[in-house]
């Protein structure tokens, strides 16, 4: 019988899942089976090829410990190493207990609601988000990986680029600066694009210096690496800043003048100084000799420089007290600070400055445009601290002097601007000029941008959201106020968790205090395995994987490639459902019918997901999934351009124009070179915070960049202590993927993938040898975590460095649960306010620790 | 005509992509790696330098581990191409001792990643391979017959690994070897690997 059935043989187009960059696949199956992942060659996201973790996506497709069936607790005790006891149960049983509970929460206080997620499962969450505005709860957590990744960086992405992330212009950059970042080496956004890209640049010569307390996977690709004590990048910047602007005078006037608000007049109060009639902020024109409306179309120049009086008033270009305030930060001020010799600071400086060739020009598409070829990247590791917003500050500032920011050669915005699907006119977005011809972005992932700031308000949140408009995205401080909402005068618990796709046990700080925080949370899992997380579940769905679910992906535009092409990517399911798997979206549409909240759901799909007529969802017909993505999809390339022509031809694509890769010469608006607006939004956040008799540290609030100590530098030396740091590596994406047997029998080879890299000198002295069983213990939780020591010279002898996030616990991780699979960095991290930097709510993930041989030598 | 492979390591970021591929494309059981990545470090701290290095079988011109095997299941294609006849094999395993570049896996006997679960993929996949025999690379041998590429060359994210005719001296990695220095491994012992790096 079976011999007699045709031969399937297929290759079906689909999105990969397994990181944010949302690479384009081609899944070959054979009866029934998928035999290979593939690039799709026709992606210009990918074009083509794949990371070790996107072809590896087989071995978690048919991984026999996914999780199959609805499970639910019968274990009423809930701990981290806790059995919780599970059952099978009914789908039908499953939801009527979700409905049950969330109908209660939904009539007392919809906020006790919380809705957590990861960056892998981008397709689900802004879904779920969705769900959760029209439940009516504000309270949700990236916390898979948003806690760690570019918080105040993602910030300054918004004011500065009008978008989520930045990466190189890797077509014509020739002077990249690292601060400790993975692009072009296996992690950042757009992984597999960026490597290629990036490979290229360093084959026709683009000088890529490192700043990186490791020598780990983007400093080994680097033509110079400048190890650096953590926590410190600030103090380099700064020190960088001072020399291009008050030693070598290297600044792109003309851009400070026409896109910044570098010529903004600023009184002694800090503050703009105003028209009476407009309000609008003023200049200086040197011509006249006179103040002016920024925007006035008689100005004839601008000046950057000198003290002028306006209304018996001091007034100073913002340019000027920034040159001001850089002067105490010389490369001898930083060298102590970062043990980087003043020496190569100032060399550093020179070739940035000198490679930014201020004054050049480009001709792309017949445009004649600045050539500005030097780009600043940094993200974690750079800015995981408590001085999180005062160092990106510096950091980004240095792109900004030197008017690189979104020109040819420069740092560009992911993606900031789209002039639209030329069929269709959809996607389409621009930043745009406020009233203070400051700059809005144009398109932004959560409902509103951090600038203009939303009002400050009082304890609605469970984040501090509420309070500090500056968080871009996810809380440092979650945590610290679900476990004691009285203390933050939240007037309310949250009751229920609804988890989508998150390991956020592991994958934030301290497990045991988060254990604390989520332990009395009636907590519903979309999960693929029983991780640790799910140790405090009541029930668990089985969740189908991005290889079976259905969705439109194109909403990461931050992995869509910053040059070349625009492109649209399907994820549809390539294989028939497996046991009782089901995708979240579908279970979110069921729920909401039990609910009974169709309409407005409804009425937020067609907005959040550009639903527009005539493919709008309308209350009285019922929905399904596919139905909702072939609406999506047709509202946005039109009729013939359906969810049937996406699954047959997986993407769409088009070329970027360079008015929209290159968007900044053609821009009107201005960024801040000084973040005028931030004092008195720290001050609106100290009066809540007072009012609310919450203590809060906003002295972070502040126009201009400094550099002030983490606690883990307060420490210093103390006890012969070191710092812990982690990274990313290419063979594993945060704490998802270490029980792929694939990527675990790589990972086994490269000793630093699971093992602790340690400087010899360091290992020596504590008598640790390679390969020894070493102790890591951390000063501020007291929790120690074990692991391989692996010797290197590439390391800050002061710093021992983790790579991904393994070390897993969870019984039913056959792979990653074993001795030796990498180590859990969190256990090393507290979880409190100290640790966190106020105005972005960035979680410090640098700790001090004591490192010793192991007694025992397994 | 002659087979061989350019990997540049100036390209190369020590993904280990071109391992994983290996094992999707090939099926390879656990611990049989046709390829892998290394790294080699050199200096002192602050001047160090750590480079990826990809192994994989270097398909020699004089191949030693041929000249040892006892039953001639290792054989040379005329297109320079090293490979094994399963079938002839008898798991003596002479070819290992004698491979100066470590590229030789023995199955002694067939498991699977999650030991009594054989997923869907490998019930398949494992039907290409024998117990107790000698495997490796095979330049994907099975790919090129299609036209295709090796999987580690189509997959490469770096581009950073070009396959083609070394005895044609116009091919791209005739060129590359010539224009970048191509350098062999261990070329002091008289293999003539088909395998040539590119300096990092």
């Amino acid at each position: 019988m079976a011999a007699n059935l045709a031969q399937e043989d297929r290759w079906i187009p689909t999105t990969c899942g397994v990181c944010y960059s949302v690479c384009a696949l081609q899944v070959h199956r054979v009866n029934g089976t998928v035999v290979k992942i593939e690039g799709n060659p026709d992606s210009a996201t990918n074009r083509g090829r794949l990371c070790p973790r996107g072809v590896s996506g087989i071995m978690t497709l048919y991984d026999p410990n996914r999780v199959n069936v609805p499970l639910k607790r019968t274990n009423p005790e809930k701990g981290l190493n806790t059995d919780p006891g599970w059952v099978q149960i009914t789908w039908e049983e499953a939801l009527d207990t979700i409905a049950a509970r969330l109908s209660k929460i939904r009539r007392e206080d919809p906020r006790k609601l919380l809705l957590t997620g990861t960056v892998t499962t981008q397709d689900e969450v802004p879904f779920a988000k969705i769900f959760a505005m029209t439940f009516g709860t504000p309270n949700g957590w990236n916390s898979g990986a948003g806690n760690h990744c570019g918080t105040a960086e993602h910030l300054f992405g918004a004011l500065l680029h009008a978008s989520w992330s930045k990466l190189p212009d890797p077509d014509h950059c020739r002077y990249l600066l690292n601060f400790g970042t993975g692009t072009g080496s296996g992690s950042y956004y757009c992984v597999t694009g960026m490597a290629q890209r990036i490979a290229e640049a360093r084959v026709r010569g683009m000088k890529h210096v490192a700043i990186d307390p490791f020598l780990g996977p983007g400093a080994e690709k680097a033509d110079e690496w400048i190890p650096i004590r953590p926590g410190t990048d600030g103090a380099f910047a700064l020190a960088m800043l001072n020399v291009l602007l008050n030693e070598l005078s290297i600044y792109d006037g003309d851009y400070l003048k026409h896109h910044t608000n570098a010529p903004y007049l600023i009184g002694d109060d800090g503050l703009y100084i105003r028209d009476a009639k407009q309000q609008l902020p003023l200049i200086w024109d040197p011509v006249d000799a006179g103040e002016k409306p920024f925007s006035d179309p008689t100005i004839k120049d601008f000046a950057l420089e000198g003290e002028y009086r306006v209304n018996g008033l001091r007034a100073r270009p913002a340019f000027t007290i920034l040159r001001e305030h850089l002067k105490p930060f010389t490369p001898e001020w930083a060298e102590p600070i970062t043990t980087v010799p003043a020496a190569t600071i100032r060399r550093i400086a020179n070739e940035f400055g000198q490679e930014a060739r201020i004054g050049s020009t480009i001709v792309l598409e017949g445009k004649v445009l600045p050539y500005r070829p030097v780009a600043v990247m940094y993200f974690k590791g750079a800015q995981g601290h408590k001085n999180a917003l005062l160092s990106s500050m510096a950091l980004e500032l240095l792109t900004e002097v030197v008017g690189a920011s979104n020109v040819p050669g420069g740092l560009l915005g992911m993606n900031s601007c789209s002039l639209g699907y030329p069929e269709t006119g959809q996607l389409k977005w621009t930043p745009k000029a406020d009233r203070d011809g400051l700059m809005v972005t144009g398109r932004w992932p959560n409902p509103s941008p951090p600038y203009p700031p939303r009002e400050v308000k009082g304890a609605e949140t469970i984040d501090l959201r509420g309070m500090i408009p500056t968080c871009p995205g996810s809380s440092g401080a979650l945590p610290v106020v679900m476990a004691d909402p009285e203390r933050f005068k939240v007037p309310y618990k949250i009751e229920m968790n609804l988890h989508v796709g998150s390991n956020y046990v592991m994958t934030f700080a301290n497990p045991k205090a988060i254990e604390e925080a989520f332990r009395n949370v009636f907590q519903v899992s979309f999960a693929l395995f029983l991780d640790e997380s799910t140790y405090l579940s009541d029930i668990v769905l089985p969740a189908a994987s991005y290889l079976e679910r259905l969705s439109h992906t194109a909403d990461w535009i931050s992995s869509n490639s910053p040059v070349g092409e625009w492109c649209y990517h399907v994820r549809q399911p390539v294989v028939g459902q497996i046991a009782e798997r089901r995708s979240a979206c579908d279970v979110l549409l069921e729920l909401v019918e039990r609910l009974g909240m169709r309409e407005e759901f409804y009425n937020f799909v067609n907005l959040m997901l550009e639903v527009k007529a005539p493919y709008t969802l309308e209350t009285d017909s019922r929905y399904s999934w596919e139905e909702i993505v072939d609406r999506r999809y047709k509202s946005l390339f039109g009729a013939e351009r359906g969810l049937e022509w996406f699954k047959e031809h997986g993407l769409v694509k088009w070329p970027k124009k360079a008015e929209e890769v290159y968007w900044k010469p053609f821009s009107h608006t201005r960024v801040p070179l000084y973040f005028e607006w931030f004092k008195p939004l720290g001050e609106k956040v100290r009066a809540m915070s007072e009012k609310l008799g919450i203590e809060l540290d906003t002295s972070a609030f502040q126009p201009l960049p400094e550099w002030r100590p983490c606690l883990s530098y307060k420490e210093n030396s103390r006890d012969h202590s070191l710092y812990a740091i982690y990274y990313k590596i290419p063979m594993q994406t945060f704490s998802g993927t270490y029980n792929n047997p694939w990527l675990d029998e790589v990972s086994k080879i490269d000793r630093f993938a699971y093992g602790v890299a340690i400087n010899t000198e360091t290992a020596r002295q504590r008598g640790i040898r390679e390969g020894d069983w070493i102790e890591i213990k951390s000063s501020p939780t007291g929790n120690t975590i074990r692991g391989q020591a692996a010797l290197t010279e590439g390391i800050h002898p002061e710093v021992v460095a983790i790579a991904g996030c393994g070390g897993h616990w969870s019984k039913y991780l056959s792979v990653a649960n074993q001795d030796g699979k990498g180590l859990c960095f969190e256990w090393l991290m507290p979880v409190g306010l100290d640790n966190v930097d106020i105005p972005s709510l960035t979680q410090d993930q640098c700790v001090r620790v004591t490192v010793s041989k192991a007694r025992a030598q397994p | 005509m002659r087979y061989g492979m350019v990997i540049d390591l100036k390209r190369c970021i020590g993904c280990t992509g071109c391992s994983v591929v290996c094992k999707a494309e090939n099926a390879t059981p656990p611990g049989v790696l046709w390829l892998r990545v290394i790294k080699h470090e050199s200096g002192k701290y602050p001047q160090v330098r750590r480079i990826s290095i990809p192994l994989q079988c270097m398909h020699c011109a004089e191949p030693p581990c041929l000249e040892v095997c006892p039953t001639g299941a290792t054989f040379q294609h005329p297109n320079g191409i090293v490979d094994i006849d399963a079938d002839k094999c008898v798991g003596c395993r002479y070819c290992m001792m004698a491979c100066p570049y470590d590229q030789r896996f023995f199955n002694a006997e067939m498991r699977y990643y999650f030991q009594e679960h054989p997923t869907p993929f490998e019930q398949v996949g494992y039907q290409r391979h024998q117990e107790g025999v000698v495997s490796k690379c095979n330049f994907c041998l099975p790919r090129l017959e299609k036209g295709l590429e090796p999987a580690c060359v189509a997959n490469c994210m770096t581009k950073a690994r070009t396959f083609g005719d070394l005895d044609n001296p116009l091919s791209e990695i005739s060129k590359l070897v010539r224009d970048r220095g191509g350098y062999q491994l261990y070329p002091e012992l008289g293999t003539n690997p088909s395998i040539y790096y590119l300096p990092a």
